[in-house]
């Protein structure tokens, strides 16, 4: 019995990650849990430069969810090589570097500098989709020819697996993940938040002051199982499923609509020991039912016709 | 290994109609938790809220917390009753460090006095002089005024009415204090941050060491989500500010090193 799974050429000892920007480099969770346990951990997105990130409130609370607009507050490329990548890699977890750049020049560099330190890396997930910073990011990740010429560019620089995460913020996302497979991508996360807003009826201004924030948690697996289910019928890639996951019922759902490993985050804000519990729960999972494992689980929904 | 550990309120203090404390049960956080630390307690809500802690009773195995009505969270919390179970993340954040303290002045105002009294509290068992000055805004809201008044004599109340103590705001009182209570005394204030901002200068120009414990909304209250930050003065030349989390490297901050 066994829980692993493969997405692409990436093997997992399950299928739990840590969704990008929940988990800092993994260093204050580990206080919670045995990061080892985990599939992988996804890093803080990182940007060539450090990132102060947005000033004042960059959190509201919404039913089943948050809004968040912390805006890619990271210490940069060249200071998570030298201080976090060897914290990452002894959690004994699986390393994926999430990066966001606002210009195609800012992700051929930083591929660039992470290339060397492939031995420590397992895969590099192109954030296309953040939705808190002004420039870039969101822009690449609505176009499908964007997203597939720089995809290529990038895919000419390194061998390492290289993930897209993309936007939920278009009108098809089936669209966008065919232009990252084009382009040579060896998996699709998805999604990232989605573009909402909380307003303070007493002052009449938005509670975010960025005005705008990305909604998590699980007000948004709906849409996130929806869109999981489109991309997966619609590349040939495998899918990491992201979006308001909490629960092993949850992983099990996002797995049958298609994807190889899911993402998780906005719940372990909330209850910090909850993914390792969620590994737990799927391995008993597997083994009441009598399974051979997770992997083929993957795929398997059955629409009404 | 740190835990969420379920616990259940055991007692409930109602302080007008808005406020209350309450008491849960739980022997690590009693034991652990010192003053300007804080716990994350779950609500109906979707996220789980934080609360300075107020004092723990180590051989009950308590702890407990002052609870303000802001949200609906907290209206929530404020009426559940004894015997109900809520979840908790805690002790966290940084306490105010006691170490090399000759004497004491300790300013609330707000929720604030509830921290403030766990440390005035903490500092009478290390056997380390005491002043407070709490700030309200009438008497009908002077919380815990018996409850101060038992832990030093040197305590003073203000409110904007007038109806208790000195008329205005802390700064009255703060003026008015005799030398002797602020020769070779640290400062620790809690409160909204136009008082801790005002304080902080005024300790300044006193020449009195002075911390501040900042608040923000939150999301994790553990470190990881960058949401809580707030403006800290940079070390490294040529930068104005950093952004520190409220939740992990505060909420106590040397009142120096903040940009209000």
């Amino acid at each position: 019995m066994s829980i692993s799974v493969r997405v692409g050429k990436v093997k997992l000892k399950n299928p739990i990650i840590l969704a990008s920007g929940t988990c800092g480099f993994g260093r204050e969770l580990a206080e919670y849990m045995d990061l080892s346990k985990l599939g992988a951990l996804s890093s803080k997105g990182l940007t060539l430069l450090p990132r102060d990130g947005n000033k004042g409130v960059r959190v509201a609370e919404t039913p089943s969810g948050m809004l968040n607009c912390v805006g890619l507050q990271n210490p940069g490329v060249d200071a998570f090589l030298e201080t976090e990548l060897d914290y990452m890699v002894q959690t004994g977890a699986g390393v994926v570097v999430n990066v966001a750049g606002h210009s195609d020049e800012d992700y051929l560099a930083m591929v660039e500098k992470l290339d060397p330190y492939k031995d420590k890396i397992d895969a590099l997930e192109l954030n296309f989709s953040c939705p808190n910073v002004k420039e870039g990011c969101m822009v690449i990740g609505s176009s499908p020819k964007a997203i597939q010429s720089l995809v290529s560019r990038l895919r000419k620089l390194t061998d390492l697996p290289i993930w897209v995460k993309l936007t939920p913020n278009v009108t098809s996302i089936a669209e966008t993940a065919k232009g990252a497979e084009a382009g040579g991508a060896d998996a699709i996360v998805a999604i990232n938040t989605m573009l909402g807003m909380a307003i303070d009826i007493r002052t009449r201004r938005p509670i975010l002051h960025n005005n705008t924030g990305g909604l998590s948690g699980p007000c948004v697996k709906p849409v996130a199982l929806r869109m999981v289910h489109e991309i997966y019928d619609a590349v040939n890639i495998p899918v990491v499923g992201c979006g308001g996951i909490s629960t092993y019922e949850d992983v099990l759902e996002f797995m049958i609509a298609g994807a190889s490993a899911v993402e998780l985050g906005t719940i372990s804000l909330v209850h910090p020991t909850r993914p390792v519990e969620i590994v737990e729960d799927l391995e008993k999972y597997v083994e009441q039912n009598k399974l051979e494992g997770l992997a083929s689980l993957t795929g398997t929904l059955e629409m009404w016709r | 290994m740190k835990s969420e550990y379920k616990v259940q309120l055991v007692d409930k203090r109602v302080l007008g109609e808005t406020c209350a404390v309450l008491t849960f049960s739980c022997p690590e956080i009693s034991k652990e938790a010192r003053p300007g630390q804080f716990i994350n307690l779950s609500c109906s809500r979707f996220l789980k809220r934080p609360f300075g802690v107020m004092c723990t009773d180590e051989e009950k195995g308590t702890f407990s917390i002052g609870v303000r009505k802001v949200g609906k969270g907290t209206e929530d919390i404020l009426a559940s009753e004894v015997g109900e179970e809520f979840t908790v993340l805690g002790p966290l954040g940084n306490g105010f460090c006691f170490d090399g303290i000759k004497r004491l002045l300790l300013v609330g105002g707000g929720t604030g006095i509830f921290p403030i009294y766990f440390a005035a509290c903490y500092a009478g068992k290390l056997g380390i002089p005491v002043t407070v000055v709490n700030g309200y805004r009438s008497k009908c809201d002077a919380f815990l005024y018996d409850d101060f008044s038992k832990v030093t004599k040197d305590f003073y109340v203000t409110t904007d009415s007038g109806d208790l103590g000195v008329k205005g705001t802390v700064m009255a009182s703060l003026e008015e204090l005799d030398d002797s209570l602020l020769n070779d005394a640290t400062c620790l204030v809690v409160g909204p941050g136009i008082m801790m901002q005002k304080v902080s200068e005024w300790a300044k120009q006193k020449g009195i060491s002075c911390y501040v414990s900042l608040e923000q909304r939150m999301a994790c209250g553990i470190g990881a989500c960058l949401v809580c930050v707030c403006k800290i003065k940079a070390e490294q030349e040529g930068k104005e500010f950093v952004h520190k989390r409220c939740c992990k490297d505060g909420p106590v901050f040397r009142a120096e090193e903040v940009i209000w």
